[in-house]
């Protein structure tokens, strides 16, 4: 392969890994922003989706009918869990919620150890077909599934918060859950969608990818964790700077990896995070 | 009646000493209550930063890292004696606690966490880089047995007793911290740190030292660790077991001392139950966890002190 | 330090501005070592502003505050608060976490006399104790003077709402001030409770402290005050004994309207 392949491998790699990154950062933003809380369960979300999707196909179900049914358990699951057990912990101290979710998240990792057990599964890409050649790399049709996947989300989402009166609701709420509930805005019930969201996203992540990985219990660690940089280089409440961040992250680790060595991409990863943390606490991209 | 309720933890001292005597625990267990001790001593210092401090860590781990692995490296590889080694951990954990403590220690709740998680994954990381010196991923073997005053603690009940000691050593002097006027302006920047301020108390400095006494404690349990075990390696420090720290201080009763130093040790008891369960063991700590969350929000000490409190009831004052 | 009459703070020219708009415009003045100088004005006038530019809570966007002759701007609130001035909260702000008691409130008022380190904490325990049993006794004494004495192991939120204002005065005490900032103290106190709290700042004052108090109660302020200013949106609206004040009709216009009558009360 010449240098400019590599390159281009390296683009399609980091693609790739940053839309993941992206989408579960918007669905802990979107959880985020309505409940102040950052949900460490996600990860396992990402988990439920492409193991459930990739049962059911096993199983025979079509390949879009098996898509849509996980989506629908993941949300069902998210609210669920909203319903059931964040909104008893009302009162309490960042510290306990974060807790609550880490302990919902090994409550989900041991539920889906039970069902799947410890080994991998890996999912049918979703179309056959051999890679597309560009420049010299090797473009798989799963990499245009991802990348098409996220950019719909991403359209769904913006046209929902921009320009429905739920997605409207949903964002006053989070500017202002007590002037929106003055309002007449049911906040409980916005909180449930919002998780339901963030569920379902988390879980398409993992469909997406489901087929470039090797899923087990306990994959949804560090897509977690990179989601959680993504969404705090982008300033914890923005989408659109957790969408950049994510991009941005899976680039900066693909070519870190490929052009430098992979021992300290995740040093560089992490000092970048901490650097924006203290330097620029609102995000990278907010103002002042 | 009240002298008990007054000298309660004079018996668990006492039960501390004579276990091995009466139970003549096999290596094995004397083992898990080893682990159980270096926890505790983690634990109880992530208690006095974020119980009584009020500040989160989801990196605590870190400095569990440094002490384990500077007392491994040194001793292994450049001969120290572990009680020196041990001593060097401790001075560059404090040194690093204090260095990044300030501009860490500024930020807040989630932007906390999230920098503390970073700063964790960065030592891990960079052990697992550094592999000439540290062993990389494949981890520090060779890490001689403690010695004090050149007597060799290889043995599993010696090492029990040594580790033990510690622990007592520090929950007495975490006490002492916390009922005293430094930990009361610890406490007071936890309720309310522009009022602390209003007071004289320097936030920014007395967070920082709450980190590095959590720092120093973590470093000296990292050591005990290194010694214990022999071989080390960098999945031992990873933010899994920062989690589980801050699990250990929820699952006790967070800003009691106690209560994070029941959770560390129902927590490395608990597997000798729930292993039986084998795959069922993840579901089970998760549910534990959030029952006592929902149902006990004081924790496990919370539940001793009402249980106390009921069968040795008040007595006058 | 300051002669009597001299000044022990002077304000000038603070401003404040939140996102453009000016809660404090330009304000001058000074208080006179050994008074009590009321602070009035109507809601959102910028008294408890003013405060937090003075102790660094929320310090100025320009002027200068010179606390017996030293410019506090820039300075950090602790360092503030270490030279000699100390406060109360119109929205009470007592300790509460870790079962933090009513004496250990007081207590921390001594934190700038004690500055305890970590390390005489840990190995100097005869020496910590020997300062905490002092501290306790003073500010057992401070709890007397104010008389909360008996609530000194009860838990703050267990207190009423005047015991815990009450509460905050002690602590404020506790520092062994030159100078109080008090806002709003006597709000949701009924009637005996306001008397009992006139004659407490009476005691305050013989003890040769200064006080810069903002309250809404024109009685106690008639009472107490050897000095009045008022603010209104931010600027200073007028100046001076309470006399001068009450017949003042740009200040009967702005603030005291039907309260005036109140005016007649003075000693
Ligand atoms: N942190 C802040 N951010 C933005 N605006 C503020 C802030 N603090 C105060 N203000 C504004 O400054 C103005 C003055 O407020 P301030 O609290 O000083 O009034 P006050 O005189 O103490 O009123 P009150 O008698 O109600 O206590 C108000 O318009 C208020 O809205
Ligand atoms: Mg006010």
């Amino acid at each position: 392969m010449s240098d400019i392949s590599h390159l281009v491998q390296f683009l399609f790699s980091g693609i790739t890994v940053g839309s993941v990154y992206a989408l579960i950062a918007v669905s802990l933003v979107i959880v985020y922003k309505v409940s102040q809380l950052i949900c460490f369960a996600q990860g396992e979300f990402f988990v439920f989706g492409a193991l459930t999707m990739t049962t059911l196909v096993s199983k025979g179900v079509p390949v879009p009918l098996a898509f849509f049914l996980s989506i629908i358990i993941a949300m069902a699951l998210g609210a669920l869990i909203q319903q059931v057990l964040i909104r008893p912990m009302k009162n309490t101290s960042v510290g306990a919620l974060i807790v609550m979710t880490i302990a919902i998240s090994l409550a989900l990792r041991g539920l889906a150890l039970l069902i799947w057990g410890r080994e991998s599964h890996v999912l049918p890409p979703f179309s056959r077909g051999e890679p597309i050649q560009v420049l010299g790399a090797a473009l798989q049709l799963q990499i245009l599934w991802i990348v098409g996947i996220t950019t719909v989300v991403l359209f769904l989402i913006w046209f929902f918060f921009e320009k429905t009166p739920a997605g409207i609701a949903m964002r006053a709420c989070a500017e202002n859950p007590y002037g929106a509930s003055l309002m007449g805005i049911n906040t409980q019930k916005t909180t449930l969608v919002a998780w339901a969201w963030g569920s379902g996203i988390g879980a398409l992540a993992g469909m997406a990818v489901a087929p470039m990985l090797f899923t087990q219990y306990t994959s949804g660690i560090m897509p977690m964790v990179k989601g959680f940089i993504a969404m705090s280089i982008g300033g914890l409440g923005s989408i659109v700077g957790s969408v950049i961040a994510g991009l941005l992250l899976g680039l900066v680790e693909s070519y870190t990896i490929g052009l430098i060595s992979s021992k300290f991409s995740d040093t560089i990863v992490f000092a970048l995070l901490m650097a924006v943390l203290v330097f620029r606490p609102n995000g990278l991209f907010s103002r002042s | 009646m009240n002298a008990l309720k007054r000298y309660w933890w004079l018996i668990l001292l006492a039960a501390i000493a004579v276990y091995p005597v009466i139970g003549k625990p096999s290596p094995y267990r004397s083992g898990l209550l080893i682990f159980a001790g270096i926890y505790i001593i983690l634990a109880v210092g992530l208690d006095l930063l974020m119980g009584y401090t009020g500040q989160i860590s989801v990196g605590h781990a870190a400095f569990f890292a440094v002490g384990a692995y500077t007392s491994g490296i040194l001793t292994a590889k450049y001969g120290f004696s572990p009680a020196a080694a041990m001593g060097v951990g401790v001075v560059f954990s404090a040194t690093l606690a204090f260095l990044t403590g300030r501009p860490v220690l500024a930020l807040k709740e989630y932007y906390l966490a999230m920098a503390t998680l970073a700063f964790n994954e960065i030592v891990v990381t960079l052990i697992i880089g550094f592999e000439g010196l540290t062993g990389g991923a494949s981890g520090l073997r060779d890490i001689p047995p403690f010695t004090i005053f050149g007597f060799s603690l290889l043995n599993h009940l010696h090492y029990y007793y040594f580790v033990w000691t510690v622990v007592v050593l520090v929950i007495a002097s975490s006490i002492a911290v916390v009922r005293s006027p430094f930990g009361r302006a610890l406490i007071a920047i936890h309720s309310d740190e522009q009022a602390a301020r209003s007071f004289g108390v320097d936030c920014a400095k007395y967070k920082t030292r709450a980190y590095m006494l959590a720092a120093v404690y973590a470093s000296i349990a990292g050591s005990l660790f290194a010694h214990y075990m022999g071989f080390i390696a960098p999945d031992d420090f990873g933010i899994l077991t920062s989690i589980n720290l801050l699990v250990m201080l929820f699952l006790g009763g967070i800003g009691t001392i106690f209560g994070p130093a029941l959770g560390a040790l129902f927590l490395k008891l608990l597997p000798e139950i729930t292993y039986q369960f084998q795959d069922y063991e993840l579901l089970i700590n998760g549910i534990i966890l959030i029952v006592v969350l929902v149902f006990f929000p004081r924790g496990l000490f919370g539940i001793f002190t009402a249980l106390r409190n009921k069968i040795v009831p008040r007595m006058g004052k | 330090m300051m002669e009597k009459n001299g000044h022990i703070l002077t304000i000038s020219g603070v401003t404040k501005t939140f996102d453009g708009v000016r809660a404090l415009d330009d304000v001058s003045f000074s208080v006179r070592s050994g008074d009590i100088k009321a602070l009035i004005g109507p809601n959102g006038a910028g008294k408890t502003t003013l405060l937090n530019a003075v102790s660094g809570l929320n310090p100025p966007t320009k002027g200068s505050v010179l606390f017996e002759g030293r410019d506090v701007v820039g300075l950090r609130t602790d360092q503030i608060a270490s030279l000699g001035m100390s406060r109360t909260f119109q929205l009470i702000r007592l300790f509460t976490i870790n079962n933090a008691t009513v004496l250990d409130n007081v207590l921390l008022g001594a934190h700038m006399h004690l500055r305890p380190t970590l390390l005489e904490t840990v190995f100097l325990r005869g020496r910590i104790k020997r300062q905490e049993r002092e501290a306790t006794a003073k500010a057992m004494d401070l709890l007397k003077l104010v008389g909360i004495e008996k609530e000194a192991h009860a838990l703050p939120g267990e207190l009423s709402f005047g015991s815990q204002r009450l509460l905050e005065l002690a602590r404020a005490l506790m520092t062994g001030p030159r100078m109080l900032l008090l806002d709003e103290p006597a709000s949701g106190l009924n009637d005996a409770e306001v008397e009992e709290f006139t004659r407490l700042l009476m005691t305050i004052k013989q003890q040769g402290i200064t006080i810069l108090i903002v309250e809404h109660n024109m009685k106690l302020v008639m009472n107490i005050a050897d000095d009045i200013i008022v603010l209104d949106f931010g600027r200073k609206l007028a100046e001076g004994p309470p006399s001068a004040i009450c017949a003042n009709p740009d200040v009967i216009e702005a603030y005291l309207g039907a309260q005036s009558k109140e005016c007649g009360v003075t000693q």
